[in-house]
């Protein structure tokens, strides 16, 4: 069909008419095969503006548009829409910014009409090699799988259930709650758990729009965002498997702690009464807290950070709950001394110092302290360490609680390469962008929450639980159709040599290897245009579209003259 | 909440971005979002900031796509330079009444030449760049503020206090500024309500030991992160009052602390990234970081701390520090507790308290919700999600709930969205 | 009579940060020689060796490549894949018989209009040095 392209100036009041001149660059393109009219306007970005190219489209039954005005960063959606309302793929237009990068960066008027006039007729070549494209929809479900049946899986599980959203809640071990359950308390409130989690299991088991699978695990992820296909395995005697679909996926699967076994100094598994953090909770919970001779200890040491320099970061909430066992063993052992040896304390937010201040007191000792090693010394322990000024130290104490750093669970790994996402800091899920996507991952529909991501209190990891539903409940509704993006790459079949370099390179797993044919396939629904792929592919076969070798060759021709 | 008994407008207060967060996400959900913003841009502070730690990513480009997109989201109404001024009701019907003030430029004829601003008589100081440079009684805040269109201060312009000037109307080529616009009142109907106002930091004038507004060349971290900005008063140049570049600096943590009763959360951080700041600029330069507790949780910022060891930095630990004159130059006299020294700086960096900012009682009163015994809003429970309050319908988010990174308040602001989108199926 | 080389430079710019900093450079009205056209690419990841073997045949004295600062890339990683794959394409240059220094990778970000500037003025100086592109071949590619 015979092409025709309607060419209009942007005066932009005095920005472009005062240092451009327009006229001639309308007689420099007037000419240019194709070009069925060129014209001038005031500010195409307004009301009027809008209005007159829209007439000018239908008046002329013009097939393609060419603005030269403002950055495409200002007005290329203005002008898209305007192309949409006249009857114009949107697509089958260019914006050549002759204001930001032409009009304003130079006094030379001459100077500046040359680069307009140039800028102008490569948009133009351009625009003849653009193809209409199209948006795309794409059925989805709107089913979420949740893996990981502590507090974050619980609360987003809830969050997200309705008649017409299933949700699949997997846990791994044969209950709910996850680690949260061996707490008697939380701080900073010190309120009680376990009714609390007691009262989430069961309205999370009542509810009938959650299905949940104990004693199982996730062994197929495959698909994309609307449209996953899931493998569970349950560990029951028949090895069963239950396969479903889902259009997005949760990681809420925790975190385990360091294991203090893996260094020597501080006596762990060896010497009587050293015990872990989560061990003292179980202690705690059961309501004795007594030695390994049945007597209540009358001094206990509190020893934090234990295995950060191992880990290399710190794991934010382990001063807070040393705090928290201070109240526990004020509560049920009177007269006890406690000591808490710490290197810097790490109590951040409106609430904690507070705790902190209100927890000091009687026979409670903080101790900055390093080099710290536990040995026995007769029945008691004895802690050596080198105080503030580095003199050397030594205190007695019954019992040792340790405050070991939180790690990612030991099947963190597995389940990114299952779920396509990777691992990041610390052995944890990396997220897609450490300020503003902390709980999307670069694989689109799947999502973190909670300590999978990074060591956190439990206040941190329901916001994030919220935040995936509102993630969720916002892209994926039940009805609504997904609209991928237009501008992706596609590959060749006849190009393509099948060397997989385009696999290689691509940040979102978009491109996949068909292995029947041999060669490369884009998958539409992930792709997202950023045309890595079509410059690491050797032959030639993929290409970019809105930005393919011959379009922009259009603009490098005009560049060089 | 019934949808279908229920408003489902969305009206966000605060466009910093747990604001622009919230409103985004809802607008992808099909909400309508009324966005309330008090200033004349969007951003709040983030966008004072060069870079954000850990990944030292540039401020400007990580939000500005955002802001971008919020003035071309048809599902969001912005309205800046507008305040809540009364909500009655409950949730899923809520009456909001805003006043909205009067900018006196068009925001649809406008399209930001910025020629206004020259033939402008008035200059004073510039609240967005922390007093260290002037803007005009036209203005925007600084370059790149979006929406990228003027307001008239109407306090210190002359024509608004009776003089007869027009020399910004008469610059503009687009008859974009109407000195006849009245402010407005609006009444919204609305669902739900997200309150995103942010926070202030600590006026270092309360302690004066450490000597700011008396001693030259001791800044805020927010003057400072104004000073390194490649948009700001210096355009990136950090020099001394003087004219030429520090050779030695001490950045003093925790100042406020004891005054507010809280840590601060993010100081320890911002004050690693100043190191980065300081270095990039003027590789010799000496810097000591003064600090009592660091404060780095997370599993990516340690291994941010290690790094900025290794530039040579000094790190002491200090229980008290004053900040005095000594000749031409500061002089920072500290205690570690062990011992009793001092140290010669050209330049020292206050990392102020983050605490509410002054109109946030006010807001608590119109929304109908408490404050908490610091001022900030009182979340429901703190140990579940925090972003509800006793108010149904009513959620915060950001730094306005207490003091807290950026991604935190990212996932509080998107987490308010998840509640309301929840309640309402 | 010898008329003042004005070189032709081709500006291949990421969308997302440094096509944003080269508009900035405008608001703020910064002199940018206007003898570098800039063209818009998603991603600096985008540029490969067709495009600038491309460039320098058709008779480009200088081609820029800019893109994020590592760390900020929209797409993730593309930037750094940009990175290395420039030092092939410094060889490509080379290959064509030009002086490798014709090819620049520069980092600039949204708010750096100053830099983006400096970029250029440098640049187009460096290439002015360097005189026009001998290799101006009319091949049919």
């Amino acid at each position: 069909m015979e092409k025709k392209i309607g060419v209009y100036v942007c005066e932009c009041g005095p920005n472009i008419a005062e240092k451009v001149d327009i006229d001639k660059v309308i007689n420099a393109v007037s000419s240019i095969d194709g070009v069925a009219v060129v014209e001038k306007f005031k500010l195409l970005c307004s009301g009027d503006g809008k209005k007159f190219l829209e007439d000018e489209i239908k008046k002329h039954n013009l097939t393609h548009l060419v603005v030269a005005a403002c950055s495409p960063k200002q007005h290329e959606q203005t002008f898209m829409e305007v192309c949409e309302n006249a009857g114009i793929n949107p697509y089958l237009f260019q914006l050549a910014n002759i204001r930001e990068q032409c009009a304003w960066i130079t006094e030379d008027k001459d100077e500046a009409t040359e680069k307009a006039i140039r800028l102008t007729k490569a948009a133009i070549g351009r625009v003849r090699y653009h193809s209409s494209l199209e948006k795309k929809e794409l059925e989805c479900t709107p089913n979420v799988l949740v893996i990981g049946g502590g507090v974050a899986g619980i609360e987003t599980s809830l969050q997200l259930a309705s008649p017409d959203r299933k949700i699949y809640l997997v846990e791994k071990s044969s209950s709910l709650g996850g680690l949260v359950t061996n707490f008697e308390k939380t701080f900073p409130n010190m309120s009680l758990t376990s009714d609390v989690m007691k009262q989430k299991i069961q309205s999370v088991n009542e509810n009938e729009n959650i299905k949940v699978f104990t004693d199982a695990e996730v062994e197929e992820v495959l698909g994309f965002f609307g449209n996953f296909e899931v493998k569970v395995k349950k560990r029951d005697e028949d090895k069963s498997s239950a396969e479903f679909n889902v259009g997005a996926v949760v990681l809420a699967t925790g975190s385990t702690l360091f294991d203090p076994k893996k260094t020597s100094q501080y006596g762990y598994g060896e010497l009587d009464n050293v015990v872990t953090a989560l061990e003292f909770e179980n202690m705690n919970s059961s309501g004795k807290i007594t030695l390994k001779n049945g007597k209540k200890p009358n001094s206990v040491a509190i020893i934090h950070c234990v295995g950060r320099d191992e880990t290399g970061y710190c794991s934010e909430v382990c001063c807070m709950y040393s705090l928290k066992f201070v109240r526990y063993l004020k509560d049920k052992i009177s007269n006890v001394k406690v000591s808490n040896f710490y290197s810097d304390l790490c109590i951040p937010g409106k609430t904690y110092q507070k705790f902190y201040d209100q927890t000091k007191g009687k026979h409670v000792d903080f101790i900055r302290s390093a080099d710290l090693k536990v040995t026995k010394k007769g029945d008691k322990l004895n802690i050596e360490y080198k105080d503030e000024n580095g003199s050397k130290k030594n205190l007695g104490a019954d019992m040792a609680i340790l405050a070991p750093a939180m790690e990612p669970t030991s099947d963190a790994s597995g389940l990114a390469e299952v779920a396509s996402i990777s691992i990041g800091d610390g052995g944890f899920f990396s997220e897609e962008h450490e300020k503003l996507g902390q709980i999307s991952t670069t694989t689109e529909g799947i999502y973190i929450a909670g300590c999978a991501q990074g060591p956190k209190n439990i206040s941190e990891t329901l916001v994030q639980a919220d935040a995936v539903t509102g993630k969720i409940l916002s892209s994926l509704i039940p009805g609504k159709k997904i609209e991928p993006e237009v501008k992706i790459s596609q590959i060749s079949e006849s190009f393509c040599i099948g060397c997989k370099k385009c696999i290689n390179v691509c940040s979102y797993g978009a491109i996949t290897f068909d292995e029947a044919k041999k060669i490369s396939v884009v998958n539409e629904a992930i792709c997202r245009g950023c045309g890595n792929c079509v410059a690491a592919c050797p032959s030639g076969a993929a290409t970019l579209k809105h930005f393919t070798f011959n379009q922009i060759y259009q603009e490098l021709m005009e560049a060089v003259q | 909440m019934n949808e279908k008994e229920g408003y489902l407008d969305v009206l966000v207060i605060g466009a910093g971005i747990a604001g622009i967060e919230a409103s985004s996400l809802l607008s992808n959900s099909g909400r309508k979002v009324h966005l309330i913003e008090k200033t004349s841009y969007t951003g709040g502070n983030v966008i004072k900031f060069e870079e954000v730690f850990s990944n030292m990513e540039c401020s400007t480009c990580m939000v500005a796509p955002r802001q971008q997109e919020l003035l071309q989201d048809k599902n969001i109404n912005l309205l800046t330079l507008a305040e809540v001024e009364d909500v009655k009701g409950s949730f899923g019907n809520f009456t909001v009444k805003i006043r909205k003030k009067a900018r006196y430029v068009d925001l649809q004829n406008c399209i930001g030449c910025n020629a206004c601003f020259e033939p402008c008589p008035v200059s004073l100081k510039n609240e967005f760049e922390e007093g260290l440079s002037e803007r005009k009684a036209i203005y925007v805040p600084c370059a790149g503020a979006l929406p990228n269109v003027p307001m008239i201060d109407t306090e210190n312009c002359i024509r608004f206090k009776g003089k007869d000037c027009k020399a910004c109307q008469e610059a503009c080529a687009f008859e974009a500024i109407d000195f006849n616009q009245k402010d407005e009142q609006l009444e919204l109907k609305i669902g739900a309500i997200i309150a995103a106002t942010g926070s202030g930091t600590f006026d270092p004038k309360q302690t004066p030991e450490y000597g700011y507004g008396k001693i030259d060349d001791v800044y805020t971290a927010l003057e400072f992160e104004r000073l390194y900005a490649s948009n700001g008063p210096t355009e990136g140049n950090i020099n001394l009052k003087n004219g030429k570049a520090p050779k030695s600096v001490a950045i003093i943590h925790c100042i406020g602390r004891d005054q507010k009763g809280y840590c601060s959360a993010v100081c320890c951080m911002y004050s690693l990234k100043f190191n980065h700041y300081l270095k990039s600029k003027i590789p010799d330069i000496k810097i000591t970081e003064f600090y009592t507790d660091l404060c780095i949780p997370g599993k990516s910022h340690q291994k941010f701390y290690e790094k900025m060891k290794e530039t040579g930095t000094d790190l002491i630990r200090i229980q008290e520090a004053k900040v005095e004159k000594q000749g031409k130059g500061i002089t920072v006299k500290y205690d570690t507790g062990k011992k009793k020294d001092s140290l010669p700086v050209d330049m020292v960096i206050l990392a102020t308290s983050i605490e509410p900012r002054d109109d946030t009682s006010e807001l608590a009163k119109v929304l109908g919700i408490s404050l908490d015994e610091y001022g900030f809003f009182k979340e429901e429970h703190l140990e579940a999600s925090s972003v509800t309050t006793s108010k149904p319908g009513v959620f915060i988010a950001g730094c306005v709930q207490g003091p807290k990174n950026i991604q935190n308040s990212v996932s509080q602001a998107n987490a308010a969205v998840g509640k309301i989108l929840s309640l309402s199926k | 009579m010898t008329r003042e080389f004005e070189p032709r430079i081709v500006g291949f710019l990421c969308n997302w940060c440094s096509y944003a900093g080269a508009d900035l450079a405008g608001t703020s009205k910064l002199k940018v020689p206007s003898s570098l056209t800039p063209i818009r690419v998603m991603c600096s990841s985008r540029v490969d060796s067709v495009l600038v073997t491309t460039a320098f045949l058709r008779g480009a004295d200088g081609v820029l490549v800019a893109g994020c600062h590592p760390g900020d890339c929209h797409y993730d990683k593309g930037n750094y894949y940009a990175r290395r794959r420039f030092a092939v394409l410094k060889k490509v240059v080379e290959g064509l018989g030009l002086e490798s220094d014709r090819i620049r990778l520069s980092w600039v970000s949204a708010s750096e209009g100053q830099r983006f500037a400096e970029v250029v003025n440098e640049f187009n100086e460096k290439i002015k040095k360097m005189g026009p592109n001998p290799t101006r071949v009319k091949t049919s590619l």
